[in-house]
């Protein structure tokens, strides 16, 4: 790959140290690099555009439910936007999310090499990502009642029978999926082969440990959901007749392959997520993750018992009463490894010297959130009462502290991490503790009262409600409102150190023992300038104590 | 803590209750001990500014991982236990429970019941306490799901085979329903009621044929007579050959003759359905204009259909002309207040045909604000409306007729022992 790079001569003249971002400023550059780094910053752009998007459907959708009747959207405008909201933050944000953009950017890092193993297949993977967001958008060219109208759950037999443009948007997912499997493809094969010398399975960090769980699982059940699609639209556009009853098809089979994939999507987002917090306690703990094994192990064991228990999602689905059964006890399978990587955090900063920056509030912060969505997981998973919480805005708020308390808030820290690395400058910190702060209540009064809704019945996917639910309603909106301004405020803070700020970052300003921040910042267009060869573990952090070996 | 579920209305509430709460607790014990833990941590570890302290390089501890993996496995085994002992006996149905079929369709639920009359009703499934229900869900297009929250029983309603849920009530009184798989457009508005009554009353409901044979289970004949006496055709329109205000529907069918405007008619269908829509547009000779109200909104061309079905066969050809068995109505006079009997009155005795409750005059003055006012009559003295004056008014009406109305109402609607009922409900309508 070499070969490509023979351009960028004005930089030279600058003075400044050749990095990746100024290798070669053309815009052809940036559009045909290989760089896993740059192709990771593209990513990060892009979802982003998402995330924005994403959001703003959102907060019209709390806006309409702020008070109960119609506000000043019909009844399919509504529905329109929640499929947006949905279909736009699962597909085109929080699945590519951290691994695409962090992981992208970090595991050639983290593991002492010089790019991923099939760099021409990341940049594929991320034009197809392009190609799925551009279907996407074509999708929403049509008026706005013929949007696709499904839910981003696709259920059949309505999304058969729907007038919205349900076969643009699943055509999206199904090309988007192409974009993961690829993605994931590369990161299993470049963690496997392009580990640098002394950079054993055991000295691996945790956030390496965690994007190969998640690339396991994007290689594995992607496949399905991708062949799922497929045959949603060709039972639109031919009437093949695999999940319309009326055509011999069953709409409980869909349920069934859409959710073999889209339940592992949840590990794929949130995953990445425990690996994000599990580089981040330790390095402002200064102490070694606790039970460092028993942290993989459990990335692992959550990465391989999420692919067995899809149907949890289906206990009222009309599924006979005995894989109901299977399926609940399996689940309980995921909350034991959960529990444990929790409790490892915790203990992590037990006798630490503990330094409260803007990533380390986002990473406790994501100790408590996920504490509420795995907690309130387990009433799902218990199916007498699950029967009652299904379809309420119980599981709406419970998805959203996982995916959004999970995810979104992981790759908040993370981009607050990594950014000095990213960048090579400095943000301001306390702008960032102060925009956390807006994200962090902001999120807790959106969706802490929609628990209290969904304990009162309130059901998912309403466009208008009884006037019991009215003054809940209200107070979320209020918090969506705040957390949407957290976002914006913390993400142009970012923006604005990136562009304004004089302030360089020192190529360790965390004084991590991580590989990634033992190289200049921002990298050098091979990562590293000598050699790397590594000869101790990642977390060796601290004074070594009677005992404190395992 | 946190206790928020609705009302425990059926037999298996509480138990779900009890796990749920448990629940609860353990998630409230857990997040205060584990994000205290982490506060707690985080406040006594500090770093002091520019002074960081030492920190023990403590890489983990096998007893602990051994204690957080065995303690969550221990509850989880323990909550785990309840949801597949209460999911059992959730998805259990009693021998003899009651069988409803409710069938989704958007946006709306229908119920089927196969026990006392058969019978379909829309928006509101009625239910007896106390006794096991299994409803059978279909759905007749897309994916719909019911969900009672006051049962806590859930189901979705599939397009391809059945399903069902089954609750014992144990409250009287009225509980939502809602639809919660997202069916299109107005899928929140996809509601019904569930109305939970007392034995008794429920076997009253089952057995209550009256709707039933306005429907479908009588000929269009039998129920063109019914509608003749609940419409109060039978005010003014006598079946045997006698002129009432009205014109008779003896050999009604075919009949020709003269409008007053000197045109000719024949009774054919059409004649039938102007003269009830549209009464005063031809006038036959003989009879005064604006008598009839017109029954737009009140009569549907079914309803007319049927009316024109019994009107054939008051041909004089047989018995049809003989007074029309009384409706076999399910109501209990006896167990009525004095107002609602009169309510009952007003509305099955005629009354409300010509007489509004709302203020506006048909053929007669409305009822509205009747007690207690003052009237002007046709001939130009003034009465107190009092009890005296509307017994009157309805044991001999053209005594004294109220200014600017016909003199149109019949005699003999209400015996006298049923005025004072109706007088106590006159009262309550302002």
């Amino acid at each position: 790959m070499s070969g490509q790079h023979n351009s960028g001569q004005g930089e030279a003249s600058t003075g400044e140290p050749k990095n990746y971002l100024n290798w070669d400023t053309s815009i052809w550059g940036w559009l045909t690099t290989v760089d896993h780094k740059r192709i990771a910053l593209m990513y990060l752009f892009s979802i982003l555009i998402f995330f924005f998007v994403g959001g703003l459907a959102a907060l019209i959708m709390r806006t309409e439910l702020m008070h109960a009747g119609g506000q000043f959207l019909t009844p399919q405008q509504y529905n329109v936007m929640f499929t947006l909201h949905g279909a736009l933050m699962i597909f085109l944000f929080v699945v590519p999310g951290i691994p695409a953009t962090m992981g992208n950017f970090l595991l050639p890092l983290m593991i002492g090499a010089k790019d991923v193993a099939f760099p021409k297949l990341n940049l594929i993977s991320y034009y197809i990502y392009v190609a799925g967001a551009l279907i996407a958008c074509f999708a929403l060219m049509n008026p706005l009642d013929q949007w696709a109208d499904t839910g981003w759950t696709f259920y059949a037999p309505y999304s058969i029978e729907s007038g919205g443009s349900v076969v643009l948007m699943t055509f999206a997912a199904f090309v988007l999926g192409f974009s993961s499997i690829l993605t994931g493809l590369n990161f299993v094969v470049t963690i496997h082969k392009l580990r640098a010398p002394g950079m054993t399975w055991d000295r691996l960090p945790v956030f390496v440990w965690a994007t190969y769980a998640t690339a396991v699982i994007q290689t594995l059940a992607t496949p399905v959901v991708g062949i799922t699609l497929l045959l949603l639209i060709m039972e639109r556009l031919f009437g093949v007749g695999v999940f319309d009853p009326k055509l011999g098809g069953d709409p409980v089979l869909y349920e069934h392959f859409f959710w073999f994939y889209s339940h592992p999507v949840v590990y794929i987002m949130v995953l990445p997520a425990f690996g994000v917090v599990g580089e981040i306690i330790p390095v402002f703990s200064r102490k070694p993750i606790f039970g460092y094994k028993a942290v993989v192990y459990a990335s692992i064991a959550i990465a391989a018992v999420g692919f067995l228990v899809w149907a949890h999602h289906m206990f009222v689905a009309g599924i006979s009463d005995y894989s109901a059964i299977y399926f609940s006890v399996i689940t309980f399978g995921v909350a034991i490894p959960t529990a444990v990587k929790v409790f490892n955090w915790v203990s992590t900063m037990y006798k630490g010297s503990i330094r409260f920056t803007t990533p380390m509030l986002y990473a406790m912060g994501f100790v408590f959130l996920f504490m509420i969505a795995g907690t309130t997981g387990i009433y799902l998973a218990v199916l007498a009462v699950d029967v009652y919480y299904h379809d309420t805005y119980f599981v709406v708020a419970h998805f959203h502290y996982t995916i959004q308390g999970g995810a979104v808030i992981g790759l908040m820290a993370a981009l607050y991490f990594w950014f000095p690395k990213m960048t090579g400058k400095m943000y301001n910190d306390t702008v960032g503790k102060i925009a956390w702060v807006f994200v962090f209540v902001g999120f807790n009064l959106t969706f802490l009262p929609q628990f209290k809704l969904g304990m009162m019945g309130m059901p998912r996917r309403y466009f208008d409600y009884l006037p019991e639910f009215e003054s809940l309603h209200t107070v979320s909106t209020y918090g969506a409102f705040l957390n949407a301004f957290g976002y914006t405020f913390a993400l142009v803070n970012l923006l604005y150190a990136w562009i304004f700020s004089k302030r360089k970052a020192s190529e360790n300003p965390w004084e991590s023992l991580s590989l990634e921040w033992k190289t200049p910042s921002p990298p050098p267009h091979d990562n590293f300038t000598e050699p790397v060869i590594v000869t101790e573990w990642t977390y060796g952090y601290g004074t070594p104590v009677e005992g404190g070996k395992h | 803590m946190f206790r928020y579920l609705p009302e425990q209305a059926s037999e298996m509430a509480p138990k779900v209750d009890w796990i749920h709460n448990v629940i609860t607790d353990l998630s409230v014990f857990f997040t205060v001990a584990i994000v205290g833990s982490m506060i707690y941590f985080a406040i006594r570890y500090r770093e002091k500014p520019g002074r960081r302290h030492d920190t023990p390089q403590i890489e983990g501890s096998h007893a602990l991982e051994l204690i957080w993996t065995i303690v969550p496995t221990i509850i989880c085994i323990f909550i785990g236990y309840y949801s597949v002992a209460y999911y059992r006996e959730l998805r259990a149905v009693p021998e003899h429970a009651l069988t409803i079929n409710a069938w989704g369709q958007k946006w709306k639920w229908d119920f089927q019941y196969t026990d006392g009359i058969k019978r379909e009703v829309t928006g509101e499934m009625v239910v007896p306490v106390g006794q096991p229900i299994k409803v059978v869900l279909r759905s007749r297009d897309v994916l719909h799901s019911f969900f009672i929250p006051s049962m806590r029983v859930k189901s979705d309603a599939l397009p391809g085979k059945f399903t069902y849920v089954s609750f014992t009530p144990v409250k009287t009184g009225t509980y939502q329903a809602f639809c919660t798989e997202y069916c299109g457009k107005d899928h929140s508005a996809m509601l019904a009621k569930v109305k939970v009554v007392s034995q008794d009353e429920y076997a009253r409901w089952s057995n209550d044929d009256s709707e039933q044979k306005m429907k479908g289970r009588v000929s269009p004949e039998e129920r063109g007579k019914l509608l003749y006496q609940q419409k109060g055709c039978n005010a003014c329109h006598a079946l045997s050959d006698t002129k009432i205000v009205g014109p008779s529907w003896f050999k009604l069918f075919g009949r020709q003759g003269k409008f007053t405007d000197g045109t000719a008619y024949k009774a054919d269908e059409n004649y039938i359905e102007e003269s009830i829509y549209n009464p005063n547009l031809h006038i036959v000779e003989g009879y005064a204009p604006n008598q009839m109200p017109a029954y737009t909104g009140q009569l549907s061309k079914d309803d007319i259909g049927d009316l024109i079905a019994f009107i054939k066969t008051i041909d004089g050809s047989n018995a049809s002309a003989a007074p029309v068995a009384a409706v076999a109505v399910a109501v209990d006079l006896e167990k009525m207040s004095p107002v609602e009997r009169g309510k009952y009155y007003y509305e099955n005795k005629l009354c409300k045909t010509c007489h509004s409750l709302d203020g506006s005059p048909l053929v007669g003055p409305s009822l509205k604000g009747s007690y207690g006012r003052t009237v002007k009559l046709a001939d130009g003295s003034e009465v107190v409306s009092d009890d005296a004056y509307l017994k009157e008014s309805i044991l001999a009406p053209m005594a004294k007729v109220v200014a600017g109305y016909p003199p149109a109402m019949p005699a003999g609607l209400l015996t006298e022992k049923e005025i004072p009922d109706l007088i106590e409900f006159l009262k309550t309508v302002k």
